[in-house]
């Protein structure tokens, strides 16, 4: 018996006998009381004391006697540090009441392992109801009533203790490291989270209609249309908090129950358990000039071949065994352009991965991708990164250059003047209006971006057809800038070497951006 | 290509079965090292005169003698729904003496060229009539007026007109159009089968 010699320490914190058999009859749990006392040794709380041995425990040190209560459960934490609750072990199925930690933590993990989950650590979040504070209050305020004229009583008392929430999670967290075999991180900085959500009905309802909030009734009312939806719980609780805050000690006395009334069964408990977005990133090289970058669909028929999109977001959402996944990228390109050179940076983001991917699942996403029969897509410098690697992403957008090559055909043959004068171009300020080809879903306006600079690649064999290779300010049409768009983009190849200019294609060479490399 | 068709097809030029080959041989090579070689054509894929970029990204459909005999003119529908509208190369402001020396868009009840239309949804549009008047065109004592042709939202007037009338005569089916318009679907549909083709219109003109 442990906790024989820890109580034995912690003993001066405790009230005195009479004290403790009134909280025992009120309807207090051993280690609520405990709790109330400003008691912080785990090993008080680790081991199961039952009252009738707190009672012969006190009984051996001071000569009392006491007749045990009733089997309910505690009025101030409703069961949740006894630990007893009843959990529905599969939605709609029977509900099942635990009644050790043991039971409770065995409990937990079963749910862990059985969503096949592969974690090397875990951080509990516990939701409990807003009842439990105003349980404390009310027990608060009837031991001040009854014992504030007592030599013992201090009104630091009751004050400076544990919450329920961080004694559950230290009655807890030893006993799930040993049924997950991995360690708890104290801070919500594990990405696997453990939620149990705690809720008591009986006593939330009452707590409800007692409060004077005429919102609150409202809410509940279409609460109890929607059957009770998490997000209506959520706000009521919210709210009944903000109102227990604001809500003077008097006017809680005449609303609420001091001291709180008994309580027939323990909370209700939801074990739910997910794993925060994953992130893998890298760069995407696109060779095919039938593949969108996003799934493209109209009237349910699908535009190109596949997109870059699908072939990445699934491989990687497989591999990562995640719910879905969501792709973003650093710009895009146009179906019928290739993407080459550099790669364009991307991130997939993976909600509730199973696992975590190591570096060698990593290459095996690469290679999978790398290595299919059509050489759509490709991937380079693919890691697994933080959630940060989204705001780097975005940073700065509008002012990263990227480059392209684009086949020029013109109406007359090229000149060498014409190529020392697109040559000497630098930093050229065009204007853009909104291109014709997007005008209906874009905003019409007129843009101004900048050329870096443009070289001329000569094709052999032909004198009216060259390579195009330039250097633009981010959001520049490249297309629009060759043939003119109906003069919509000026100046133009077209207007400055003053013929017809059209394009063939359109490659991106370069997207250039510090990070993903 | 892109005639008469309804989807859009943004897709430039594709090279030839044989050049894809080679590409896929490149890339399966050296992928990093060879982007020079990926990027140049071949020879045999490029034609003489490739499609330009109206024939390519449009659907061009003309309206011989719209309103008033030789009052010749163009739609050119994009794929996704917008229409450019202007003078087709018979129109008889383009064969007078000196051709267009002035567009003026101060017609019917308020000047053309001063909507401003905003944001992606074009609340603010005019809504006009496929008899609309668009603008004026003159020309060395006359004047002809340009309409709108298919019933639809104005989102803009070319109005580099006004400083370059000139533009109509050099290249009215270019950077010489006169309005951008966006009709609903079923008010194009009501006229769709009315106009004529390239083919049919040149051959009705007897052009080329």
């Amino acid at each position: 018996m442990e906790w024989q010699s820890a109580l034995g320490s912690a003993k001066l914190c405790l009230p005195p006998c009479h004290v403790i058999r009134d909280l025992l009859s009120t309807g207090v749990c051993v280690r609520c009381i405990f709790r109330l006392s400003g008691i912080r040794d785990r090993d008080c709380y680790i081991s199961s004391i039952n009252e009738s041995e707190l009672i012969s425990f006190l009984e051996e040190q001071n000569e009392i006697e006491y007749n045990s209560t009733t089997s309910t459960s505690c009025c101030v934490c409703l069961g949740v540090l006894c630990p007893s609750c009843v959990v529905p072990e599969k939605p709609g199925a029977d509900l099942r009441e635990t009644s050790s930690v043991n039971e409770l933590a065995l409990l937990i993990s079963d749910v862990v392992k059985g969503e096949q989950y592969r974690i090397d650590e875990f951080s509990l979040e516990v939701s409990l109801p807003p009842v439990i504070t105003a349980n404390e209050r009310a027990l608060r305020l009837y031991l001040k009533q009854k014992y504030e004229k007592e030599q013992w009583f201090k009104d630091s008392f009751l004050c400076d203790h544990m919450s329920v929430k961080d004694t559950l999670k230290l009655v807890l967290n030893a006993s799930l490291e040993k049924y997950l075999a991995v360690q708890n991180v104290e801070t919500l900085s594990s990405s696997f989270r453990i939620r149990l959500t705690y809720s008591h009905s009986e006593t939330s309802q009452m707590l409800q209609s007692m409060l004077p909030n005429g919102r609150d009734s409202k809410k509940r009312e279409r609460g109890s249309k929607e059957n009770g939806s998490s997000k209506n719980c959520n706000e009521s609780d919210a709210s009944a908090f903000r109102v227990l805050e604001l809500i003077e000690d008097q006017n809680f006395c005449t609303q609420f129950q001091v001291p709180p009334g008994k309580v027939d069964k323990p909370c209700q408990l939801v074990v739910a358990c997910y794993r925060t977005p994953t992130y893998i990133g890298g760069r995407y090289l696109k060779y095919s000039r039938n593949v969108s970058q996003s799934r493209w669909i109209i009237d349910d028929e699908r535009m190109g071949e596949t997109s870059v999109e699908e072939i990445i977001g699934e491989n990687v959402r497989q591999i990562c065994q995640g719910d879905g996944y969501k792709f973003h990228s650093a710009g895009r390109e146009d179906i019928d352009v290739r993407m080459l050179g550099s790669g364009r940076p991307f991130l997939v983001e993976v909600p509730n991965s199973r696992i975590m991917p190591s570096s060698t699942e990593i290459k095996q996403i690469s290679d999978k991708i790398n290595h299919t029969d059509k050489k759509l897509v490709g991937v380079k410098n693919l890691k697994f990164v933080g959630a940060e690697a989204w705001d780097l992403m975005r940073e700065g957008e509008a002012e990263k250059q990227k480059q392209y090559a684009a086949l020029v055909w013109i109406s007359r043959p090229l000149e060498d003047d014409d190529v020392c004068n697109l040559t000497s171009l630098k930093d050229m300020d065009i204007s853009q209006k909104t291109p014709i080809r997007v005008l209906h879903r874009r905003s019409p306006l007129e843009r101004s971006k900048v050329i870096h600079w443009m070289k001329i690649e000569k094709v052999e064999g032909t004198t009216q057809y060259f390579l195009l290779h330039l250097c633009t300010q981010a959001g520049t049409y490249i297309k629009e800038f060759v043939h003119g768009d109906l003069g919509r983009t000026h100046p133009s190849i077209g207007s400055i070497l003053g013929c017809r200019a059209e394009i063939l294609q359109l490659d991106v060479t370069d997207v250039k951006m510090d990070y993903f490399n | 290509m892109a005639e008469n068709a309804e989807r859009s097809e943004v897709t430039l030029y594709k090279p030839s079965p044989k050049s894809i080959e080679r590409e896929k041989q490149a890339m399966e090579e050296e992928p990093k090292e060879d982007l020079s070689s990926l990027l140049l054509p071949n020879l045999n894929d490029l034609p003489q005169n490739p499609p330009t970029a109206v024939e390519f990204n449009f659907s061009r459909y003309f309206l011989p003698d719209f309103t008033k005999p030789g009052h010749d003119q163009y739609i050119y529908r994009h794929a996704n729904g917008l229409c450019v509208i202007g003078l087709a190369e018979a129109h008889v402001a383009l064969k007078e003496e000196g051709g267009v020396t002035a567009v003026d868009f101060n017609v019917g009840k308020s000047d053309r060229s001063e909507l401003k239309v905003t944001g992606k949804r074009k609340r603010n549009a005019q809504h006009f009539e496929s008899n609309s008047a668009l603008c004026k065109v003159c020309t060395n004592g006359n004047f002809y007026i340009v309409r709108c042709c298919v019933k639809g939202s104005l989102l803009e007037v070319n109005d580099r007109l006004i400083k370059q009338p000139g533009l109509l005569n050099s290249s009215a089916d270019r950077e010489g159009y006169v309005a951008i318009i966006m009709p609903k679907q079923g008010d194009w549909l009501k006229i769709k089968d009315s106009l004529l083709s390239y083919e049919d219109y040149v051959k009705l003109r007897g052009l080329l």
